[in-house]
């Protein structure tokens, strides 16, 4: 159980600016705080599902590990570096070993460039493989996602979704990297063809001995995926804990209403959700305390006063509720 | 059809809708037939491309515009598709209201909400002014807006996603149509929110007694909402049947595919079933059955021949040669 990363409180808050009103009243400008205090280890080995309501931080968190945003406050560390760190910013080796991979396979391929070539260019930036050698390396990719080897002469736009996530993986997996960062990779998908795409990425990680990070707003999706998941409600965790256990039986009161607000499959169901009253709060007015006692039945003053700590709870995990013990009693 | 014992309002028979493209043909929707009652909530469900939406933007009198429509779509004994389009004016909106997966983009940014209610009440109803303004509140208090005469005045960018779905609910309801088409109301919200908009649907639909037709490609919204089902697939609705059996017996291998393919009730990290291939394109689907190369049940007649969606059951209807026969999905 050794962490490839270690995320300790991160925090990032995104200035709006002053607008006019502003600089006329003396108000400072406002800020949207998308993280709030996010400590997590990614374990080897493992897939690490990320859920939460969109605007809840989790596609931020998934930038910030592969540093397309700088945290405000808090490390990431990888193998005992701080990837944020004055003599590790620009190492490209962490870029070659941590890869990302992006919801719209239409806009996140080069639409001028050929499959071959769209794979030629990570084998070189990266220098993976003598220039010589690098033909042979891209139909070895396309076999690995299995996609057929006259793939390298087309264009993005003679695929489909299904296919283009595919090449997208298999330019992830050129640089031979070991933490992928999935955020939404197959929501974009068909049912019938992410089921493909999905059983492609359990392969690969079996495979190639990938972590894996899952950001996916699809909850069935995600406890299919995972082996651990992490709740998010407003750029904090409010749970974190095994796949099964957490999905079989939430302990926070938002994971709760989020699971059983996802449809099921049995008609029997109907009308057996816990209704989540309102929506998320803006993250430009976070509220005070617990970021959920707004929108949450068991709130009491404590929950408005104090930001509840993520600490264990008996056979769950790590829950962060004021009133968990008597939530889960009743239950 | 007699899917319902209610007497139907909209009665949909062998609807057919084509596009062109460089002079190509293209079948947008093939042989549609389906009805629905007062108070019904039928879902339509397919993956993208299979002619759901523009099954309803035909009904609704949109797709003409843009392509040939034939077949008949009977609106309470009168047929809409030959319809001139000042009298359809009347029906659309007032009579059969309609809406859209983006509550981004449907509504107009640069009006504010009240004026967009109280536009419909203007075209569909002979109210006044101050019986508009009324409406308009009454409207977005019913769909869950909280203080709707202070929001009366705001645009369309001062609400969330969820409330702007609220929003154009309230303006399609707004004339008391007896039909509501809904073409995929949730796919671009959280579940928890969709959770809300769904069961806002299902409530008006029964207080307003309103037939809904409800688009979506998930199975999970059909199971949790929909009264009767029919299934797409390029085209052509492939399986038909009240929701409850469609879903614990599907027939057509495609609804067994699709079903298989959503990860519930599996054990964790294993293989999930998976259709091979992707769906055809209209310019060339097979002349058999289109899912014919995809399917695992397919036997010769498949490719030879296309089946007809006919009866199995009282209520049910499947378009299949080989149809499955057990509740394991296993084909005979």
């Amino acid at each position: 159980m050794s962490a490839v990363l270690r995320i300790r409180d991160l925090h990032l808050r995104f200035p709006l600016g002053r607008s006019l009103m502003d600089y006329a009243t003396g108000q400072p400008g406002r800020v949207v705080k998308a993280l709030n205090g996010i400590s997590l280890d990614l374990i080897k080995g493992e897939a690490l599902g990320v859920v939460g309501e969109s605007g809840c931080g989790k596609s931020t968190l998934a930038r910030c590990i592969v540093r397309l945003h700088a945290p405000s406050e808090g490390t990431i560390e990888f193998e005992s570096q701080d990837i944020f760190g004055d003599d590790n910013r620009s190492d490209r080796t962490y870029n070659r070993r941590v890869q990302m991979m992006f919801q719209d396979p239409y806009s996140s391929l080069n639409p001028r460039m050929t499959t071959g070539q769209i794979l030629a260019e990570a084998l070189s930036v990266h220098n993976m493989r003598p220039e010589a050698e690098i033909p042979a390396r891209v139909v070895e990719l396309l076999d690995l996602v299995r996609l057929p080897q006259d793939a390298q002469h087309k264009l993005p736009h003679e695929f489909s979704g299904g296919q283009r996530q595919r090449i997208a993986i298999a330019r992830a997996l050129a640089v031979e990297p070991e933490v992928l960062i999935a955020d939404e990779l197959v929501s974009a998908l068909d049912v019938s063809v992410q089921a493909q795409v999905v059983n492609l990425l359990l392969e690969l990680q079996q495979e190639l001995d990938l972590t894996i990070l899952f950001v996916a707003h699809d909850l069935r999706l995600v406890r299919h995926v995972s082996n651990r998941v992490a709740v998010i409600y407003l750029g904090r965790i409010v749970e974190i804990g095994d796949s099964e256990t957490l999905f079989s039986a939430p302990a926070h009161p938002y994971s709760q209403a989020l699971l059983s607000a996802a449809p099921t499959l049995n008609p029997d169901d109907r009308g057996k959700v816990a209704r989540l009253e309102g929506e998320l709060p803006s993250p430009l007015n976070m509220p005070s305390g617990c970021p959920f006692h707004v929108r949450c039945h068991h709130a009491t003053d404590v929950c408005k006063q104090s930001v509840p700590a993520l600490l264990p709870f008996e056979g769950c995990g790590e829950v962060a509720c004021h009133h968990v013990e008597e939530i889960n009693a009743h239950a | 059809m007699g899917m319902n014992n209610k007497t139907p309002i909209l009665e949909i028979e062998a609807l057919n809708t084509t596009f062109y493209r460089n002079g190509q043909a293209l079948p947008a929707v093939r042989e549609v037939s389906f009805s629905v009652a007062r108070g019904e909530v039928l879902g339509l469900v397919g993956e993208s491309g299979s002619g759901k939406s523009v099954t309803l933007r035909s009904i609704m009198g949109l797709a003409r515009r843009y392509g040939d429509v034939s077949g008949q779509v009977r609106w309470q004994g009168r047929d809409l598709v030959p319809m001139p389009d000042r009298e359809l004016r009347l029906i659309q909106g007032r009579e059969i209201a309609m809406i859209f997966q983006e509550p981004m983009t449907s509504l107009n940014p640069l009006l504010t909400i009240g004026l967009q209610i109280e536009e419909n009440l203007l075209a569909h109803t002979n109210l006044s002014r101050a019986a508009r303004r009324d409406r308009a509140i009454e409207m977005l208090d019913l769909v869950g807006i909280p203080s709707a005469a202070q929001r009366l005045k705001d645009y369309p960018h001062q609400f969330s996603g969820g409330m702007r779905q609220r929003v154009m609910i309230a303006i399609a309801l707004a004339a008391n149509p007896k039909l509501l088409l809904a073409d995929e109301p949730t796919t671009a919200l959280d579940v928890t929110i969709q959770a809300q908009i769904l069961d806002l649907i299902l409530r008006l639909a029964e207080e307003m007694e309103m037939g809904v037709v409800l688009v979506t490609h998930d199975l999970g919204v059909v199971a949790q909402t929909c009264d009767n089902v029919s299934v797409m697939y390029a085209g052509r609705i492939v399986e038909q049947g009240p929701v409850r059996n469609v879903l614990r017996e599907p027939r057509h291998p495609y609804t067994v595919g699709l079903m298989r393919s959503v990860p519930e009730n599996l054990p964790p990290r294993t293989p999930l079933y998976s259709i091979q291939g992707v769906p055809p394109s209209l310019d060339t689907l097979p002349s058999g059955c289109a899912f014919a190369p995809r399917c695992s049940a397919c036997v010769e007649a498949c490719v030879q021949g296309r089946p007809d969606l006919s009866r199995v059951t009282d209520t049910r209807h499947v378009a299949c040669f080989n149809p499955v026969i057990d509740a394991k999905g296993n084909a005979a």
